[in-house]
């Protein structure tokens, strides 16, 4: 299952804190999509993913100042 | 004049190249030693604090300039920089944070950076005046670590920097973690410049040699202060409203270097977008730069002013300040993150129940 999360127009920390709550309703090895727009959240979402084991399987900036990460639940 | 231009705004833009690039987020660095119980931002903080001292006191010893420490208005300092503190968790970015984020294009920073602006000039010659200068009043005499032990400077950066290199040490020594990064898409140099994730302990280099260079580039102006960024703000309005060029210094090239060089950092970066905030984002904002303007405006800095520039120059003012801000943050981010994500357990546990 992919759950997708739109947080475009969140500042930081917000996209962060939305994915973790997001990420919580989820079984393991179902995916979560974060669609973001704030730039220090290129540099958050991945360490805290790292950090908790969770498997990053897509990672891109789609235009300008837009990235989307693809995690999959530990 | 045309000196103060140039170097004003090359310093500036090189600074905001780098916080952007480097994503040299104080505000985020404070929140996170309590929200996640990460310390890096903060020692990235005191690596530039190290490098910036032991720079501008050998340029002391060599006599390019002289620096006096002045008084400490303990009052002013301890409750301006507790609502520095606050105000830039609502604003979502320190000061210069907010300098750097508007050139990204981000909206909320334009609006936060508007009420900075307006309350700082508000306390440096308007209507809050007397109430700053009431609490001015409340004043230590010797702002000076060193005098007040009644040591040496050399000795107080000496030990400073011996306690930073060890947590350097220990930091580096900790197993790295692999963080997944983006696709390289550029190459060589643009890579590094507009593409690669900086270490912030590279970037905290960086950070505190233009620190260290601002000093001259400034003093050669007739402006004996470092880098600054709530005065020159300030200093903005001031001259655009009463048309007096006095109100003009190295500090106002310097803040709108940082836009600039910023801007630059985010096009080239393809990290520039024009981005609208919704109303609570907004209002947050706006509140946060006025609070930051009062705090900032009563304690005599912001996290540059005060939190970079005094503690490296081994100044009470500096350290106190830099402690009561970071106390600021973790007060805002109490009832910011913290407690509505404790309430949201509490209500799903009634409907669970």
């Amino acid at each position: 299952m992919k759950r997708t999360l739109e947080v475009m127009g969140m500042v930081c920390p917000f996209p962060l804190v939305e994915a973790k709550e997001a990420i919580k309703d989820l079984n393991s090895g179902d995916e979560l999509e974060v669609q973001f727009d704030c730039t220090q959240g290129t540099e958050s979402i991945p360490r805290w993913a790292a950090e908790e084991g969770h498997e990053v399987t897509e990672y891109e900036q789609v235009g300008e100042a837009a990235w989307t990460i693809t995690i999959k639940k530990k | 004049m045309v000196q103060m231009v140039i170097t004003g705004l090359i310093c500036g833009a090189l600074l905001g190249f780098v916080m952007q690039r480097g994503r040299f987020c104080l505000t985020g660095g404070f929140r996170d030693m309590y929200l996640t119980k990460d310390n890096r931002m903060f020692y990235a903080l005191l690596i530039a604090i190290a490098i910036q001292s032991v720079g501008v006191y050998t340029l002391i010893s060599l006599k390019v300039f002289k620096f006096n420490a002045g008084s400490l208005p303990i009052v002013a300092v301890i409750v301006g920089s507790f609502i520095f503190g606050i105000g830039i968790i609502f604003a979502g970015g320190c000061a210069t944070g907010t300098w750097y984020r508007a050139g990204e294009g981000l909206i909320g920073s334009w609006i936060a950076l508007a009420g900075y602006m307006l309350v700082a000039a508000m306390m440096k010659s308007g209507v809050l005046l007397p109430l700053d200068k009431a609490i001015q009043e409340t004043s230590i005499e010797s702002n000076s670590i060193a005098e007040t032990i009644g040591v040496n400077n050399w000795l107080i950066i000496t030990i400073f920097v011996v306690v930073v290199a060890f947590i350097i040490y220990r930091e580096l020594k900790k197993p790295r973690l692999k963080i997944p990064g983006l696709k390289p898409k550029k190459t060589g140099l643009a890579h590094i410049l507009f593409e690669k994730r900086w270490h912030p302990f590279i970037t905290a280099t960086i950070v505190g040699v233009i620190a260290i260079l601002a000093w001259p580039l400034s003093v050669a102006t007739g402006r004996i202060h470092g880098l600054g960024v709530t005065t020159p703000s300030a200093n903005i309005l001031q001259f655009l409203v009463t048309g007096q060029i006095s109100y003009i210094n190295w500090g106002v090239f310097l803040v709108l270097g940082i836009f600039l060089g910023s801007l630059f950092a985010a096009k080239m970066s393809g990290e520039f977008r024009f981005r609208i905030p919704d109303t609570k984002t907004a209002i947050n904002s706006f509140c946060g730069g006025l609070m930051m303007g009062f705090g900032a405006g009563l304690a005599g800095g912001c996290s540059i002013g005060n939190g970079l520039v005094m503690t490296a120059m081994m100044t009470w003012q500096g350290w106190i300040s830099l402690g009561f801000m970071i106390l600021g943050t973790w007060t805002a981010s109490y009832f910011v993150f913290v407690r509505p994500s404790k309430k949201a357990k509490q209500s799903t546990q009634v409907i669970t129940a």
